[in-house]
């Protein structure tokens, strides 16, 4: 379907020239460019033509650059040009310091630049289109005594209603999200669709969001009642290369007969900064069984369910508009609130916060995967962190090492040189380094990018490094690095006097000792705190992994249940005879249904409830699931009291188990006592219906442990089709796979065969903490090799400054292990005294994190221990081996000189 | 300082741009230079050293010549000034003149 793309050079590096390279030679260096670069393409592909595009681009604006630079020939010029040769000369005589300096401050930055990139992507949500700024989305904020909640839907009414009477808002629409079938005109079996996939919107869709149509008319999409409107993908999933438009797409499902909708439109693949991620769009007016016809209706002020989104005018008040708003919500919705003792107001949600700022919303099903603002800031002070320790690592080192330039600062300043010039060399050799350092890192992060794509599971690129606001931040960083980092060796070497930079007997104290001290516990700090962070988020994981569930998730595999060519009438019978035919296969135990299992998300959401004969104020939410029969038993519940569904009972008897959280909510007293009462469930104003309860079973976790108790009622539904689970012996899988496929497939012919193990479908749950105990891991690691190699140099500078030391005392008789503590026990000192200082830090930020989890660790005293031991480790071996060889050296090497 | 004569790439450099007659430019002049000498060069030498020589007088050049191939733009032709022949001339003499002082022996070898 598409046209090969056509080989673009990359823009960036054009870019970057343009800002160095003379105007009037760059035409004919970028036809050049161009031209080779195609040629490279066609030889030997992309990816070598790219970066021989990068090193021929680079090489010519160091080539043209310089050229100018110093062709002019004056005092300034000749002295900067002194500097830099002087800061090459200096940075290629102390190799090892060089490298050492170079590699931890590129691999910091590069860090940085990544997690930057992970930082802005989450930050860009939503914002691509035009209006975002003046996009809101509506939510409703329920106040009930205590509970305060926010749920990310509104009213039908509310969206057309507010922009007829208040004039700030300029435009609204409403989204309605489905499950359904969808069949092409080829394809034999229906597609089965998640339900978040397909919306029915207001025609002005397109109009508040700036999704841009490949083919169609904006204005015109939504003319006619069955239109729709489908993705790139999609069109691409169903039609093939064939033009869509005026095409049919069967749309069909548990809530409607089949319908044809007519393709009007093909919006351009969703960008994935995106918080809506759709493929079918259809018209509001064509939303099946729509009891409610219009806005206006006094129903459509209790049908809530809805995603609404508005614009407002730029100049608006946004708090005069929610007053409106709530005013409006008081005038038509009030008399319900009062009753419920329910406070609701509307609050105007800007969507550029929806990816981010979701996190404690209700009933948000629209958005899919919901970024963490949490993370995005420990994951900046993360980066942030590892940039100061690769700092750190360069002012420790160029203080150690001043001693070393002293002599040379001595003869600088005896034959004349201001202290101007030394502060000016100092930082022309920091700034060096630096930018160096700088190149390398974009480098790393090229290659680091796709491995944080990875534990992100997202697909991340370097799309900043195209923005002028990231270079203008990037030198600034530069900059301020080098400032940072030069500034005190700068300041430090050049006010000493030449007269005891030359003496002979007196020692050169090498900068303040204090403050190197200072410097290395702060890496300590920062090292350890990584490490406690790593360890606790994998502790939390692993708990909640092998927490008992009070579930049997084990050897249950789960089947989609059908959804097309059923025979509604004798669907009961039906279900009963396909479960007892596959319950009969030897390797298969037990087999029921449900609404849902467990992990999923409640379908239905949350209902209310309350004790019969209690007053509304007792209206209590509680999860409603329907089950079948053997439901309790292959769950395996554990029962405190009563007795599991039997045959003998039908869905009008209106039998539901409790546990025991739903006993405390209501108000039931003990287990015991629950059994017969009666609960009813209540919409609106009127009950809905009585329920029964027959048994009580111990609390379990439904969901992730993150989630606390809430109560559940399993309502007993034979037919309930949604899930079907299986347990079974799991030692031929295979065999009886097949065996419940062939079984499904002559009771629902034309439905898909679509299965998974529960266990794995409900750890799934833990993916995004897991992924965040990676990354942490990664970044820890990271951050404690920086750290170690600044260590090592460190140490080995101290040694090389004690080597007479070390000779007299090896030939007074110190042995090796003797030597080796008198090297290192400096820093352990270090090491405790962060240790120390690392204690409250952990104990607040590691308490302040487990709190978004219900069930969680406690602290313990490991998690201070095993950081300590673990950095411990790293210095004692990084420390030791530069000490080892030091103590070992043979004495008459360091004392026959002078 | 300034009759130093020509450096080894910049003679190679002047007799790419002789051999492609009219029609020398960054890349050609790559190319002559990689296809005689055998070796890959960077684009950026041959610009810096075409500039060098245009600076010492021994080339000149003018814009023209754009195919779609550059994304429609034009390319700096190259053309080698008498000055310019006349170092390649006398680089030349010096290498025949010592060629000849070499023993006869030693040449079979």
């Amino acid at each position: 379907m598409k046209t090969p793309e056509k080989p673009k050079p990359p823009a960036l590096a054009n870019w970057l020239a343009s800002k160095f390279i003379n105007k009037a030679l760059l035409e004919e260096f970028f036809g050049d460019l161009e031209e080779i670069y195609k040629d490279r393409i066609a030889v030997k592909g992309k990816f070598y033509a790219k970066c021989m595009y990068w090193v021929d681009t680079l090489h010519l604006m160091i080539g043209f650059t310089s050229f100018n630079l110093f062709k002019t020939q004056n005092n300034h010029t000749v002295m900067y040009k002194h500097y830099l040769l002087i800061s090459g000369r200096n940075l290629l005589r102390n190799k090892v310091y060089s490298f050492i300096n170079i590699l931890g401050l590129a691999v910091g930055m590069g860090v940085c630049l990544t997690i930057s990139q992970y930082v802005y992507f989450e930050w860009s949500f939503d914002r691509f289109h035009d209006n975002f700024q003046n996009t809101y989305r509506i939510v409703t904020n329920e106040i009930q005594g205590d509970e305060d909640h926010v749920y990310a839907t509104s009213t039908f009414a509310i969206g057309p209603s507010a922009k007829e009477t208040i004039p700030e808002i300029k435009q609204f629409v409403r989204i309605v999200m489905v499950g359904a079938t969808v069949a092409g005109p080829d394809s034999i079996r229906p597609l089965n669709k998640e339900f978040l996939h397909m919306l029915f919107v207001d025609n002005t869709f397109l109009q508040v969001f700036d999704f841009p149509l490949k083919l169609g008319n904006k204005e015109s999409v939504f003319d006619e009642k069955f239109n729709i409107v489908i993705t790139e993908k999609t069109a691409h999933k169903y039609f093939g290369a064939d033009d869509p438009i005026g095409k049919t797409l069967t749309v069909g499902g548990k809530w409607t007969t089949e319908r044809n909708y007519t393709v009007s439109g093909v919006l351009e693949d969703l960008p994935i900064n995106s918080h809506l991620q759709f493929e079918f769009l259809m018209p509001m007016e064509s939303r099946p069984g729509a009891a409610i016809g219009s806005y206006t209706n006094s129903d459509a002020w209790e049908w809530d369910n809805i995603v609404t989104y508005v614009t407002i005018d730029e100049a608006a008040d946004l708090e005069a508009v929610s007053k409106k708003l709530d005013r409006f919500i008081i005038q038509n919705r009030g008399k319900r609130n009062t009753h419920h003792h329910v406070v609701e107001k509307a609050v105007l949600q800007p969507i550029m916060d929806i990816h981010l700022k979701s996190g404690s919303l209700l009933h948000d099903y629209l958005v899919t995967s919901k970024g963490n603002i949490q993370n995005v800031r420990i994951f900046s002070v993360i980066a942030l962190f590892i940039l100061l320790i690769a700092w750190v690592n360069y002012i420790n080192l160029s203080t150690a090492r001043s001693m070393h330039r002293a002599k040379e600062v001595g003869i600088r300043k005896s034959i004349g040189a201001f202290r101007k010039q030394l502060i000016i060399q100092f930082m022309t050799e920091a700034v060096l380094i630096n930018l160096t350092a700088a190149l390398l890192a974009i480098s790393i992060a090229f290659s680091a990018l796709p491995i944080l794509s990875g534990i992100v599971g997202r697909e991340l690129s370097l799309s900043f490094l195209q923005m002028p606001v990231f270079w203008v931040s990037f030198s600034s960083v530069i900059l301020l690095g080098s400032l940072l980092s030069g500034l005190y060796p700068a300041f430090v070497l050049s006010a000493f006097k030449p007269v005891n930079m030359l003496g002979s007997g007196k020692v050169v104290r090498s900068g303040s000792i204090n403050l190197r001290r200072g410097l290395i516990v702060f890496q300590f700090l920062i090292s350890l705190l990584l490490i406690a962070g790593t360890y606790l988020v994998y502790k939390q994981v692993t708990f909640m992994k092998n927490k008992e569930l009070g579930i049997d998730m084990e050897k249950i595999l789960v089947l989609k249940g059908p959804r097309v060519n059923l025979d509604e009438a004798n669907l009961k019978s039906i279900m009963q005879a396909f479960k007892t035919k596959a319950a009969g296969y030897h390797s298969i135990s037990d087999v029921t249904s449900s609404a849902t299992v467990p992990g999923g998300r409640a379908v239905y959401g949350y209902n209310s409830f309350r004790k019969l004969g209690e007053p509304a104020t007792q209206n209590q939410d509680g999860n409603l699931i329907w089950g079948g029969l053997n439901f309790p038993e292959v769950y395996d519940f554990e029962f405190l009291a009563g007795s599991s569904f039997t045959p003998e009972m039908s869905n009008g008897d209106g039998v539901v188990i409790i546990n025991e959280e739903a006993v405390r909510v209501f108000g039931l007293g003990s287990p015991e006592n629950a059994i017969q009462e009666t609960l009813v469930r209540i919409k609106g104003n009127d009950v809905l219906r009585r329920y029964r309860v027959i048994g009580v079973v111990k609390n379990f976790h439904w969901h992730s442990l993150k989630d606390g108790h809430i109560p559940y009622i399993f309502s007993f539904s034979p037919g309930v089709k949604h899930f079907i689970s299986f347990k079974m012996n799991l030692s031929n899988i295979p065999e009886s796979l097949a065996h419940i496929e062939k079984t499904y497939k002559s009771f629902f012919p034309g439905n898909p065969f679509d299965y998974f193990f529960l266990d794995d479908a409900f750890n799934k749950q833990y993916q995004a903490d897991v992924q965040f105990g990676n990354l942490f891991l990664a970044f820890t690691t990271l951050a404690i090799f920086i750290a170690c190699i600044g260590l090592f140099a460190l140490v080995s500078y101290s040694a090389t400054l004690r080597i007479k030391e070390i000779g007299i005392r090896k030939v007074l008789g110190a042995g090796i292990a003797n030597l080796m503590i008198l090297l290192s026990k400096e820093y352990l000192v270090l090491l405790s005294i962060a240790t120390v200082l690392a204690f409250p830090a952990i104990l607040y930020w590691g308490g302040s994190w487990l709190e978004n989890y219900a069930f969680r660790i406690d602290i313990g005293f490991d998690l201070f221990v095993i950081p300590a031991s673990v950095l411990a480790l790293a210095s004692i071996i990084t420390v030791s081996y530069r000490t080892y060889a030091t103590a070992k050296a043979n004495p008459v090497d360091s004392l026959r000189k002078e | 300082m300034k009759n130093k004569g020509l450096g080894e790439f910049e003679e190679l450099v002047l007799l790419a741009v002789c051999i492609l007659d009219k029609e020398a430019y960054g890349l050609s002049v790559k190319r002559e230079v990689e296809k005689h000498s055998g070796r890959s060069i960077l684009l950026g030498a041959v610009h810096i050293t075409l500039y060098r020589l245009q600076d010492k007088g021994l080339l000149r050049s003018e814009m023209g010549g754009n195919t779609e191939k550059r994304g429609d733009r034009r390319k700096r032709l190259f053309t080698i000034t008498d000055a310019g022949m006349r170092q390649l001339r006398a680089a030349q003499d010096v290498r025949r003149k010592m060629w000849q002082l070499i023993p006869q022996l030693k040449l079979g070898l």
